[in-house]
């Protein structure tokens, strides 16, 4: 297949997961929307490797999951945190920064 | 429309996991309970899979699998399961953020023009050999970026340690403590003479 149709699904890809990030109040979604996002970018990252016949794009795609993970795992930790210091998960909530 | 040099086979796989992946990516962020959420997460992995397959990146399709829907998904169900709360309204619209959807939604048509404008239609012609496999990304990752890839590995070190201590529950150091301070006070009890009994009978016993 042409690469651009693998660039318009990773453009649709990162839209879903923006709009994830962006209109959920549940912050265990927002955090899968970043997922997405970061997903996203790892397949457009593929299809420019595939269409220069060059490795680095997958060398920096498997550098993208690592950091996911990290990313996911502090992510998570910190919303255990906000459930522990006041008893929800919902982002319109959690403004102790904003006062 | 015409795809180039992609057989027919390729096209159906392509879109079959294209229409699945966008679907199952849609059906994650709208749905309300957190745990079909990121059952679907799973499936657009899953499906983002096949696709890294098709683009001839078989190394990165396995590690997605490994690494998205086997541990990340295991953490996410377990914070799930800490923080089982049901939500009054999941979704947070405001009409600052309608006017952001709509130049969102602008700027991605212009982006699909610039894209499909940019870009030969025709696949790519046939990758190097061994292309995408575990030795040639080996071979890049241990030569090219060797120091990125410890950094990797120190930045992961550091979000485990991050990940302990943030999530840590201070109850516990509370707890201790309060128990230190309690056995300290026993302590200096049981060295004194007991309370009820007077003071002549004992003289000198500090």
């Amino acid at each position: 297949m042409p690469t651009t149709y693998y660039i318009v699904l990773s453009f649709v890809l990162f839209l879903i997961g923006t709009a994830g990030v962006l209109v959920r109040r549940n912050a265990l979604i927002a955090l899968m929307g970043i997922e997405l996002q970061l997903n996203g970018g790892n397949l457009a990252m593929l299809a420019f490797s595939r269409e220069l016949g060059d490795l680095k794009g997958h060398v920096f795609a498997f550098f993208i999951i690592a950091l996911a993970a990290a990313e996911a795992a502090v992510g998570l930790a910190i919303l255990v945190a906000l459930f522990r210091g006041r008893q929800t998960v919902n982002l319109d909530e959690a403004t102790l920064l904003k006062r | 429309m015409n795809a180039g040099g992609a057989t027919a086979v390729d096209q159906v796989v392509f879109w079959v996991l294209a229409v699945l992946t966008t679907f199952f990516a849609g059906f994650t962020i709208t749905r309300r309970n957190p745990v079909t959420a990121v059952m679907s997460l799973v499936a657009t992995f899953f499906c983002l899979a096949g696709i890294y397959a098709s683009l001839s990146a078989h190394f990165l399709a396995v590690i997605q699998v490994l690494v998205y829907a086997g541990a990340i998904m295991v953490l996410f169900i377990f914070v799930i399961m800490i923080l089982n709360r049901e939500e009054v309204a999941p979704f947070s619209i405001r009409p600052l953020r309608v006017l952001g959807v709509l130049g969102g939604v602008y700027l991605l048509t212009k982006l699909v023009d610039v894209v499909g404008v940019g870009l030969p239609e025709a696949a790519p012609g046939v990758t190097p050999d061994g292309f995408g496999t575990v030795a040639a990304i080996g071979e890049v990752l241990f030569r090219d970026f060797l120091f990125p890839f410890e950094a990797i590995s120190v930045l992961l070190l550091v979000a485990i340690v991050g990940g302990v201590v943030v999530s840590r529950s201070h109850q516990k150091e509370v707890a201790a403590v309060e128990a230190a301070d309690y056995r300290h006070q026993i302590e200096e009890l049981a060295h004194h003479d007991y309370p009820g009994e007077p003071e002549a009978p004992t003289p000198g016993h500090h």
